[in-house]
């Protein structure tokens, strides 16, 4: 049985949803997963935070944060730290695009399978919003030490956090599977 | 009491882990995505008490190891998760002492003890009501990546604080095994499966239990 868009079949007993048809899934997911992409580049490319103490300049990115931790001496956090939050985003962001983009015309991308299928193993490693509350946390403990300023990449990093957000909400495990499964036919 | 439902396992339908597609056991792969069916997550119960015996054996070290030090003119200073805590409280800025208190002290522990009980539950050595347990459950899975803040606030720290001389930042021995902690009570409770809690229902209504089809693979 079809269910409408905006509507959501329910259990007959206790009433939770057990499908849903939210209003244009697909090209939600599709737009926020492409801005959340640009939005990355952004992040990477601008400085996050800028710190001045006594005359020295010391840069806040992503790539910094997990790069130093591996130079001293603690590879497994650095490259946990990259995981969490450069690696596992850009494959959420980059594999949503890939599936959904394709099916807003019909079509199943080539592998599309394995792609969603990775999607959902990755999503419990994606942790900007935690790296989020993390800059907060340091920003009270730097508070007194030294002077900040907030860049262009970190406005472009809340931004990105919220269109991941967006994106992941956007449709559901289910309607992205049967979408998958018409189109392959 | 509910009624009696017709329950998936005794009529060999198997729903997939990965896509949620509710397919004959006997089929062994997912039609849909291609994933191997089970009936329950395999050895369920035996991977997520490993991974909480190893996350409750670095749950000490990760405490009391500093998990990062500060070298200030000259001045090395280790702290500790508890003493970054206190530092905070002490200069008064409660809501983020509250904050640390919670992600990096509270949850993980929290996560081990429920999982535990969430095992003694499913092997049916204690008995509590599987709908308390299931939420009990969601919240483990929910909350504890949050604990992870502690980690980043070492990586932000270690890349801001290079003055050379003046001040520097470097990660200490008790941020790997704080990681370490988190990484494993996530794997523990993903490899956790909340239909065990009602199976043990299940068998503990039915007088004469039939034993459930065997899970293929
Ligand atoms: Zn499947």
């Amino acid at each position: 049985m079809a269910v409408p868009e905006r509507t959501a079949a329910r259990c007959q007993r206790c009433g939770v949803v057990l499908y849903q048809n939210r209003p244009a899934s697909l090209v939600r997911v599709t737009a926020f997963s492409l801005t959340a992409l640009v939005l990355m580049g952004i992040v990477n490319t601008f400085p996050f935070l800028t710190m001045e103490s006594n005359g020295i300049r010391t840069e806040l990115s992503l790539v910094r944060a997990a790069r130093e931790l591996i130079r001293e001496g603690s590879p497994v956090i650095g490259w946990g730290v990259a995981l969490f939050t450069i690696i596992a985003p850009l494959a959420m962001a980059g594999g949503m695009l890939y599936v959904c983009g394709p099916l807003l015309v019909g079509r199943a991308a080539p592998g599309a399978r394995h792609v969603a299928r990775w999607l959902g193993r990755t999503e419990p490693w994606n942790m900007i919003e935690v790296f989020l509350l993390g800059v907060l946390v340091s920003l009270m403990k730097l508070g007194k030490m030294a002077d900040l300023y907030f860049g262009v990449g970190f406005w472009a990093f809340a931004a990105l956090m919220l269109c991941m957000a967006a994106a992941v909400a956007g449709i559901d495990r289910n309607e992205l599977w049967d979408r998958l499964e018409v189109a392959e036919e | 009491m509910t009624p009696h439902l017709p329950r998936a396992i005794d009529q060999g339908l198997a729903n997939c882990h990965v896509c949620g597609k509710v397919s004959p056991v006997v089929l062994r792969h997912c039609p849909r995505c291609g994933s191997a069916l089970h009936l329950r997550k395999p050895a369920s119960m035996q991977r997520t008490v490993a991974l909480l015996i190893a996350a409750g054996a670095l749950y000490l070290p990760a405490n009391l190891l500093p998990v990062m030090t500060l070298s200030e003119l000259g001045d090395v200073m280790a702290s500790t998760i508890l003493q970054g805590m206190a530092e905070f409280w002490r200069r008064q800025a409660y809501p983020i002492a509250i904050v640390i208190f919670v992600a990096s002290i509270m949850i993980p522990l929290i996560k081990i003890v429920a999982l535990v009980w969430l095992c003694a539950a499913a092997s049916g050595k204690v008995h509590s009501s599987p709908r308390i347990l299931g939420r009990i459950y969601g919240f483990t899975e929910l909350l504890g990546r949050w604990s992870m803040v502690d980690i980043f606030v070492v990586s932000i720290l270690v890349a801001l604080c290079q003055f050379g001389a003046y001040m520097t930042v470097t990660p200490g021995p008790g941020a790997l095994a704080f990681a370490g902690v988190v990484v494993l009570t996530m794997f523990a409770a993903m490899s956790f499966d909340p239909r065990l809690l009602w199976d043990r229902l299940e068998s503990l209504k039915a007088p004469d239990p039939t034993p459930p089809p065997p899970d293929r693979e």
